[in-house]
């Protein structure tokens, strides 16, 4: 921690990059009237970016692993020097600098290599909007959306974390509700960001304390003085006096509170499922790639904090377990591909607090990376067979596209068995990671002395990896096997009709929303060939979905490959002993530079005990796969649905929970969101009696005391006035014939004068 | 050797043109010839009862008042042009600015 590290002179071009591209195109981006322009821009700053921030990796790698850092300070931000903290005045200056290391590195190259992905796949998702002038504006936001996750991964302290955390709260607002025409799309963002505004309010309030203890916010200086801190005997702060681990709990409970908010926990979720209403790559961009992980990576990143809070760690625990379990649930019973996959990923975030919560951060790190890589595969995927499908995204009316789609149907398969943590897939070893950890807290080498939190968690979390793995098989069962049931081909009468799941609605959607139940004989005239030149589809496009243009499927075949090897990156030591594939916990070690240690590793001989074993077949070869065949005998083989028609009429009131995600949304409805609208309606009416009744009382009295001025100001002071003005007037009328203005008439009474005066004279 | 009273009431008649000149005509060009006569008058004056006392300087102050009477002709002309030029008229009576 201590070594120093190395300058690096264009880490600054990194970040910066993106928002050149989206002040570009963001400025000039409605006159650039060429679409490849804003693609070239777009897709050009991510890459570079991209490419810079793979050079700056394998500079990392050539670096001894304590020094593997890369910083660069370009400017003083702003300065809290005189600031009251702990122990005296802080002199501290929050700098605008980079910090490129081991975490922030791998972290930044999932950004750039996710985020240009995505951006690839934009280019062919949103054919339509490149017509109608908002292409500029989606590819603009995409680009600010990279610009501030890669700012809040490369700052060098809180602050520069905090402004890329708010920049992607405002992203994703902006995202989710791009198509901000469609009522639910503009309150999904609304949504999103006030839950989001929850969110950080515990984020600031954490790291605020973290100022105040420590004085300053720069990772390096915290991580080495955190030792220090927690040796203090007490710390007083606010007239309230504690042992450092109490106030070290209190700050891991509110940045676990931001977590929640970015990182969709439990209670604080529900505006992820929301966020499906913003166009796809977005939920690919937001669920998979980056933003949601801010929350796994701020406490990783902080993991100095909550190693030294035990309570903080057990919260985060309690919560990704409930998560990981409830969210897993919630996705058995939805028919939307894409609301799917969003309980998914807010389960699978539950897996990864869970990892973090038993200590094992590498652990919950590298399940960051793998479900990025397959839960990127899978949003893509679905984002492919949406656009295929003529933006349905109701799973009854798809089926059978694995004929016309392989690429895509191949991709997300393996992407599947790799959520599902069968084994050389990547899911397996991130997950099987997690629950071991997690198993290992209650399991203590053999004793079984460990905290039931432990045992509990297991548990849920073995529920949930059961659940995913039976939900992600049902929505490919139900969308690339079978028959294909829209377009009016329903053997089974399963489809439903859609929701208008359209976006642009003058695109002649509506009339292809109800391609469902039309004769087959409308088909040719509802196919309006402008919106096939759109998508540029073949000809048979009426007929049926087609594979989608290589733009799109070439991100998601690319992202499949890497959830299949992925796992690689950290293979067990465990395993490494029986199956020497490749070189032992590649990332643990990697990142085992940022982690603090409380007391020295020791090194000795860690021999992985036969219960790890045990787990790791049971989870990978009966459990995972047992799912996955329940899911097969229900979906698949009787492609009528009649076993979970069954089950349903068995457990209705069951289904009817799971299928309304236990009302959670109702209840908020109804417990918060309510009462604080009852509350602001009686405020505003103070607001219009009182407040403003008050202020307009003041303006009658006013207008009153001003209208009997304006009276006495008419009638006395002007009277006056006006009265002299008269009496002058009236004079001077007299005296004004005398001034004819005629030089003559001067002249001649100059001449009289003058012979007056001459007489006078005389005569005296 | 001729009478001075002749002389004094050929001035005085003089004179008397010169002001009737002035508060009659309307013209602004004859006005300032009619000046011109006033002048003169007096010039006429000063040289007969210069002559008449035997003194030389009221000789000298006809010459004085010669050369002012041709630097008034050439202010009075340049006002006269200048009026010219802005009203388009050299008429007095039409020239009314000042009146109240």
């Amino acid at each position: 921690m201590t070594a120093a590290s190395q300058p690096a002179s264009y880490l600054w071009l990194i970040p910066f990059l993106p928002l050149f591209g989206f002040l570009i195109n963001g400025l000039s981006g409605k006159r650039l009237k060429n679409n490849a322009v804003v693609d070239t821009i777009a897709l050009g700053s991510v890459g570079v970016g991209f490419l810079l921030t793979v050079y700056y990796f394998i500079q990392l790698i050539g670096l001894p692993a304590e020094g593997r850092s890369l910083h660069q300070s370009l400017w003083t931000w702003f300065d809290v020097g005189g600031a009251r903290v702990l122990g005296g005045i802080s002199t501290y200056k929050i700098q605008w600098a980079y910090k490129f290391d081991v975490l922030s590195g791998c972290m930044a190259l999932l950004v750039t290599g996710a985020g240009f992905l995505i951006h690839l796949f934009s280019t062919g998702y949103m054919a339509e909007e490149r017509n109608d002038g908002r292409y500029y504006r989606f590819m603009a936001y995409l680009n600010l959306f990279v610009f501030s996750m890669l700012n809040l991964v490369l700052g060098a302290n809180i602050m520069m974390m905090f402004l890329g955390w708010e920049g992607v709260g405002l992203c994703s607002y902006l995202l989710i509700g791009f198509y901000f025409d469609k009522e639910s799309a503009a309150i999904a963002g609304k949504k999103a960001f006030v839950t989001n505004r929850i969110g950080d309010f515990g984020f600031m309030i954490g790291f605020f304390l973290i100022f105040q203890v420590f004085g300053s916010l720069d990772y390096d200086t915290l991580m080495g003085s955190v030792r220090e801190v927690a040796n203090l005997p007490l710390i007083t702060l606010y007239g309230h006096t504690a042992s450092p681990t109490w106030w070290f709990n209190l700050i891991g409970c509110c940045l676990f509170v931001g977590a929640m908010g970015k990182s969709a926990q439990i209670p604080l979720y529900v505006w992820l499922p929301d966020a499906m209403a913003g166009p796809t790559p977005v939920s690919a961009l937001i669920h998979a790639a980056t933003m949601v992980t801010s929350g796994l990576y701020m406490i990783t990143r902080l993991n100095f904090i909550y190693v030294s809070a035990p309570v903080a760690l057990s919260v985060v625990l309690a919560f990704g377990s409930l998560t990981a379990f409830v969210a897993a649930t919630m996705g058995l019973a939805q028919y939307d591909i894409k609301k799917v996959l969003a309980y998914s990923t807010v389960s699978q975030l539950g897996f990864m607090f869970m990892g973090m919560g038993a200590g094992a951060f590498t652990a919950g790190m590298f399940h960051v990376f793998t479900h990025a890589f397959f839960k990127a595969s899978l949003f893509l995927g679905s984002g492919a067979v949406i656009a295929a499908c003529h933006h349905e995204q109701d799973m009854r009316n798809m089926g059978g596209l694995k004929k016309v789609m392989p690429i895509t149907a191949m991709s997300m398969i393996l992407a599947t068995f790799a959520i599902a943590g069968i084994f050389p897939f990547s899911g397996f070893f991130s997950k099987d990671e997690i629950l071991w950890k997690v198993f290992e807290g209650w399991y203590a080498h053999g004793h079984y002395t460990g905290p039931v939190l432990n045992l509990v968690a297991w548990i849920l979390g073995m529920l949930g990896a059961f659940c995913t793995a039976f939900y992600m098989t049902r929505l490919i069962a139900m969308t690339f096997f079978g028959e294909y049931r829209g377009a009016g081909h329903d053997p089974y009468h399963l489809t439903v009709p859609s929701e208008a799941h359209g976006h642009g609605d003058d695109h002649g959607h509506d009339a292809h929303d109800d391609h469902g139940h039309a004769a087959p004989a409308h088909h040719d005239h509802h196919a309006a060939p402008a919106h096939h030149d759109a998508h540029g589809h073949d000809a048979h496009a009426s007929h049926g979905p087609t594979e989608v243009s290589w733009r799109m499927w070439l991100p998601v075949a690319i992202l499949a490959g890497l959830a299949v090897v992925g796992g690689f990156l950290n293979y067990p030591e465990s395993l490494h002993r029986i199956l020497p594939l490749a070189p032992s916990e590649l990332f643990s070690k990697w990142l085992e530079p940022l982690l603090y240690q409380v007391s020295a590793p020791h090194h000795g001989e860690h021999v992985p005990p036969a219960m790890e074993y045990g787990l790791m077949a049971w989870a990978t070869f009966i459990w995972a796969p047992g799912a996955m065949l329940l899911a097969w005998w229900m979906y698949k083989i009787d492609p009528s649905w009649s076993r979970p028609k069954a089950f349903v009429a068995k457990f209705p009131n069951l289904y009817r929970w799971v299928n309304a995600k236990y009302y959670v949304d109702e209840f908020y409805e109804a417990a918060i969101i309510e009462p604080l609208k009852r509350f602001s309606a009686q405020l505003w009416s103070f607001d219009t009696w009182v407040v403003d009744g008050m202020v307009n009382g003041v303006a009658r009295v006013t207008l009153i005391w001003a209208s009997l001025m304006n009276w006495a100001d008419e009638y006395l002071v002007d009277g006056t006035i006006d009265l002299i003005e008269y009496i002058v007037q009236e004079t001077s009328q007299v005296f004004r014939g005398l001034q004819s203005g005629r030089v003559q008439n001067y002249a001649f009474v100059m001449f009289i004068g003058f012979l007056v005066f001459a007489f006078w004279k005389f005569l005296a | 050797m001729v009478n001075l009273n002749a002389v004094l009431l050929i001035s005085f008649l003089l004179f008397s043109i010169g002001i009737a000149g002035v508060l009659i005509r309307r013209n602004a060009l004859v006005i300032l010839m009619c000046v011109e006569l006033m002048l003169n008058a007096a010039n006429l004056n000063f040289i007969a009862f210069a002559r008449h006392s035997g003194s030389v300087s009221g000789q000298a102050f006809a010459l004085l008042i010669m050369g002012f009477a041709a630097a008034e002709v050439a202010v009075g002309l340049a006002l006269v042009v200048a009026l010219y030029r802005k009203r388009d008229t050299v008429q007095v009576d039409d020239i009314n600015l000042l009146k109240g």
